[in-house]
């Protein structure tokens, strides 16, 4: 989800990260936020997204992230296999029993 | 891959310990304010906008934690928090670490010290040889059991008949005579084939070894290897030496080489200093017709398996060749099959008794380490429940039930670690210590025993192993302690445990018996010493002589020792003197011989046997012996007298029922023999043996190559006759060496020394598992005391005095000490029986002992007793 944010936003701070999930969840996914951090801090371990010091829009110093080539390749294969398990499970869904006989 | 970047990069931190922390609490703050602007544009007052993005936002420390969490590496980190924390904590307790790492350290060190042996033994019979574990003995063996040796050229055949076996070595022992005339000295050799040392893959140290084909023709290379210690001792390792002739047995070798430091022969654990090509034999032993005659079973044979072949297949092979080989030469080879044997199982040699003893001593220590376990568990539970209260706080403040164990684990592990390393430096010791030559005879014996990766691994696993055992109580106590009672209270009494107990008790029973088996065999030791031998070995010299080197027969061995007493007797310093094939008290024993004596019918199966020695005449003037009836043997010159034989007393109540021996005949393997006198009985093998049957022979009825010479002096001081006596060997045969000269007193000390090894471990195992009782009954009562603080507070508060509490204490501990010593006592009664079933029960130990045990045991139990009584009741009730 991080990925793709800052894949469609472009660098962008922690908060906004977090506001965006929030924003295109629809309000329907609102855990902490602070448990964003820890995962930012993962992802720039494994090198997916890389980090830096900026100003916000109201010229406050903040943290901005951006997504590394290696962050797109994993952000690929991560939509390929998502799309695959969602077709998957989707057609487990749409599946009637008619079908089957 | 990723996981790998990141690993890199906790390491990364983990190295360099970044401070960003700063960098979170900014974007923590930056967080926050963003989202309270957000909030106040919604309309919320200012503090409710902040308090709605803390909401929105949760705990910052719990966030704090899991993003150090995924900073660093955590294990690593709490792993060096925790040993920093067990650091401080074995220092706060020097002296109870002490105690633990001390009794740790020899538990292991004793268990290293004997899996080194064994795995000497087993692993590595052959010293120098890499790949000593693929050699095989390749033994023939008769119908009856025995490994009679292989022939030469029964050898010669094996080699291609056994293709299973790689290579097939040749090796004979021989007692070489090395030195100018006049200044010969004994040292001990192999003759080996040509293939001897490349079989092996032995590197020289320097110089060359013998080559296949200098073993092929008889006689033609005079060539000798030298080994690594013969070289430093006799040639102060000159370099010089390989070109040099060495005068052997009267004949000039000429040194090619020098084997390597290591090696000492195969025939473990005999340390032989020459190698010789088996082709000299006929040469160097004076016509010998051992590389010619098929019934000369002079050699042993080792083989290597090949690749890939089994050892089912070579003795299959093997047994085929024998089968062969009996149907070509039936006068030398009938009936005699053959065996693929491991070296440990060698049918000469103490490997096979050694591994069964060692397997059962390492079994007996394993148990001993896991008392100290049990005693260190004790320790430590007595210490955890002084420590309830700090761990009942780290669980409050949030540490997790692993992190409680794993601390108590580090602590523990440390402790197993250090004393893990203390044993194996304790075990180097040891083996080190164990590795001086004693001398068997005249013979130089090595065990290369030595703490390598192997046992150092196996030491460090029996720590780790120890550290988990005594480890488990404790941490599964304190990590299951609820943190409301440790904080409150220590008022739950907790179930006492019979484990506990158990483990005192028999840890005393144990002491017990072993004190009293040490202190009995000690005693009898000492009784023993102030035995009459009923021979009187003061003032008698005794030095030994080797004719095999010169390939004697039966008429030159007489002769020789005719010649020898002859010249003996005439020193004026000799009172008598005489010859013997055995010395009583010798580590070997005399051997018995099976006979049938005149006017005995055997009712049940099997021989009558008796101890035999062969003397010459006037032995028993030396020897103090006095005949009771009949006369000595007749002189070594006489040819009219018959064979004759003279035995004891005791031969003669048991096989004749006391009748009159004197004419008898007495019929052995040998001939037939007529007793002509009765001796008195004598000690023969250990001093307090009960009376033994035997019987003498002479040597001019039955002569011997060896013998050793007996002789009484008239002065008092035995050792002066040693160069009177060597000078006389000179005379005779200047080639042959005097060896193995000692006064009769020394021979008996030696040997005493080398049988007293059993009552001497003994004698270190009683005051060790004293110490490991005591250390147990300290650790067992200091726990229960350390539970029950509360209850002696109310206990001293209601009046009691301290008095009353230390013998309460006392007395309800010394109940299961008393149980365990009481059983422990009872094995002694029965040990006691069994070893000394003429002694009857020795009370002074029988009673000395358990007072000595129990005093010590009073002891350990007061020491924690007295310090529970003297704690303050206010202080105890003010706990809660």
């Amino acid at each position: 989800m991080v990925l793709k944010t800052l894949e469609v936003v472009g660098p962008q701070h922690g908060y906004g990260i977090a506001r965006r999930i929030e924003q295109i969840s629809g309000d329907l996914l609102a855990v902490n936020q602070g448990t964003l951090y820890p995962v930012l801090l993962k992802l720039e371990q494994e090198g997916a997204i890389a980090s830096e010091w900026g100003a916000s829009e109201n010229n406050r110093r903040a943290r901005f992230y951006r997504l590394t080539r290696d962050g797109r390749k994993q952000l690929q294969a991560e939509t390929k296999d998502w799309e695959q398990t969602a077709a998957i499970i989707g057609r487990f869904f749409e599946a009637k029993a008619e079908d089957l006989s | 891959m990723r996981s790998l970047r990141r690993f890199l990069s906790r390491l990364g931190y983990f190295v360099t310990r970044r401070r960003d922390d700063e960098r979170l609490r900014e974007e923590i703050e930056e967080h926050i304010a963003l989202q309270t602007e957000e909030n106040l544009r919604a309309g919320l007052s200012l503090v409710e906008a902040w308090r709605q993005a803390m909401i929105k936002f949760g705990g910052v420390e719990a966030l704090k934690q899991d993003y150090r969490a995924e900073r660093g590496l955590p294990l690593i980190e709490n792993l060096l928090g925790d040993l920093r924390n067990a650091g401080r904590t074995i220092r706060r307790m020097p002296w109870l670490a002490a105690v633990i790492v001390v009794s740790l350290a020899i538990g292991i060190g004793v268990n290293t010290a004997i899996l080194s042996w064994i795995q000497t033994i087993l692993l590595q019979p052959l010293p120098g040889v890499s790949g000593a574990a693929n050699f095989l003995l390749v033994e023939p063996r008769t119908e009856t059991g025995g490994y009679p040796g292989a022939s030469w050229l029964e050898y010669r055949d094996l080699q291609t008949q056994v293709p299973a076996l790689r290579d097939v070595v040749a090796s004979q022992m021989v007692a070489f005579n090395v030195g100018e005339k006049g200044q010969t000295e004994r040292t001990h050799g192999q003759l080996v084939s040509g293939n001897y040392f490349s079989a092996m893959g032995l590197k020289p140290a320097i110089g060359r070894f013998i080559r296949p084909e200098e073993a092929e023709r008889s006689g033609t290379e005079p060539l000798i290897v030298i080994s690594y210690d013969y070289w430093q001792t006799r040639f102060r390792g000159a370099p010089e030496v390989v070109g040099q002739k060495l005068r052997v047995n009267d004949r000039d070798l000429i040194v090619i080489g020098v084997a390597p430091r290591e090696f000492q022969g195969t025939m473990l654990p005999l340390k032989f200093e020459l190698w010789v090509p088996a082709t000299m034999a006929p040469a160097l032993l004076g016509g010998t017709r051992d590389l010619e005659d098929r019934s000369s079973r002079a050699f042993s044979l080792i083989g290597m398996l090949r690749p890939g072949a089994t050892r089912e297949e070579a003795q299959a092979e093997f047994s085929t060749a024998m089968a062969q080989l009996a149907r070509d030469y039936p006068e030398a080879s009938a009936g005699i099959g053959g065996e693929i044997l491991a070296f440990w199982k060698a049918p000469r040699g103490p490997q096979r008794m050694l591994i069964s003893g060692l397997a059962v001593l390492q079994g007996v220590m394993l148990l001993l380490l896991l008392a100290v376990c049990g005693n260190t568990a004790n320790l430590m539970l007595a210490r955890g429940s002084t420590r309830q209260r700090e761990m009942a706080v780290r669980v409050a403040l949030g540490a997790g039930r692993w992190r409680i164990v794993s601390l108590v684990l580090t602590e523990n592990m440390l402790l197993a670690l250090l004393g893990a390393i203390l044993g194996a430096a304790l075990a180097v010791w040891g083996t080190t210590a164990l590795r001086v030559a004693p001398m068997i005879g005249s013979f130089p014996i090595l065990f290369q025993t030595r703490v390598d990766a192997l046992t150092l691994t196996f030491a460090i696993l029996l720590g780790a192993a120890c550290g988990l055992i005594f480890s488990a109580a404790p941490a599964v106590h304190l990590a299951r302690l609820d943190p409301k009672d440790g904080l409150h209270s220590s008022s739950n009494t907790p179930p006492r445990s019979r484990a506990r107990k158990v483990l005192m008790g028999v840890e005393v029973g144990l002491a017990m018996a072993v004190l009293i088996a040490a202190a009995l065999f000690l005693q009898s030791f000492r009784t023993a010493r102030q035995t009459d031998p009923r021979f009187r070995p003061e003032g008698v010299l005794l030095a030994a002589y080797d004719l095999s080197g010169r390939n004697p027969n039966e008429a030159s061995e007489r002769e020789f020792a005719a010649r020898l007493l002859e010249r003996l007797r005439s020193l004026p310093d000799v009172e008598a003197a005489a010859i013997a094939t055995n010395v009583p008290l010798d580590l070997h024993g005399i051997p018995a011989r099976s006979f049938t004596v005149q006017g005995r019918v055997r009712t049940e199966a099997g021989q009558d046997r008796a101890i035999s020695n062969t003397v010459t005449p006037g032995y028993f003037k030396v020897m103090a012996i006095p005949l009771l009836t009949g006369n000595d043997f007749a002189e070594m010159g006489d040819k009219a007298a018959p064979a004759q034989a003279i035995v004891n007393e005791e031969f003669v109540r048991r096989y004749l029922n006391g009748a009159d021996a004197i004419g008898r005949r007495l019929q052995t393997r040998e001939g037939s023999f007529a007793i002509i006198g009765v001796a008195r009985n004598s000690v023969y093998d250990a001093f307090g043996e009960p009376a033994q049957p035997a019987v003498y022979f002479s040597y001019r009825d039955v002569p011997w190559d060896q013998g050793e010479i007996h002789l009484r002096t008239r002065s008092g001081n035995e050792t002066a006759l040693t160069s009177e006596a060597r000078a006389v060997l000179r005379d005779l045969d200047p080639m042959l060496p005097l060896y193995d000269v000692r006064t009769f007193s020394q021979h008996i000390e030696r040997n005493l020394y080398l049988r007293r090894i059993p009552a001497r471990m003994f004698v270190v195992l009683g005051p060790l598992l004293l110490g490991l009782a005591a250390i147990g009954i300290y650790a067992v009562v200091s726990y229960a005391v350390a539970r029950r603080t509360r209850e002696i507070g109310v206990r001293l508060a209601f009046g009691a005095t301290s008095g009353r509490v230390v013998l309460q204490i006392i007395r309800e501990n010394l109940g299961v000490i008393t149980q365990g010593a009481t059983i422990g006592w009872l094995l002694a009664l029965g040990i006691s029986a069994h070893a000394f079933p003429t002694g009857g029960v020795n009370l002074p130990v029988f009673i000395g002992v358990p007072a000595v045990l129990l005093g010590v045991a009073t002891l350990a139990c007061w020491l924690p007793a007295r310090r529970a009584s003297r704690i303050d009741p206010m202080a105890a009730l003010r706990h809660e």
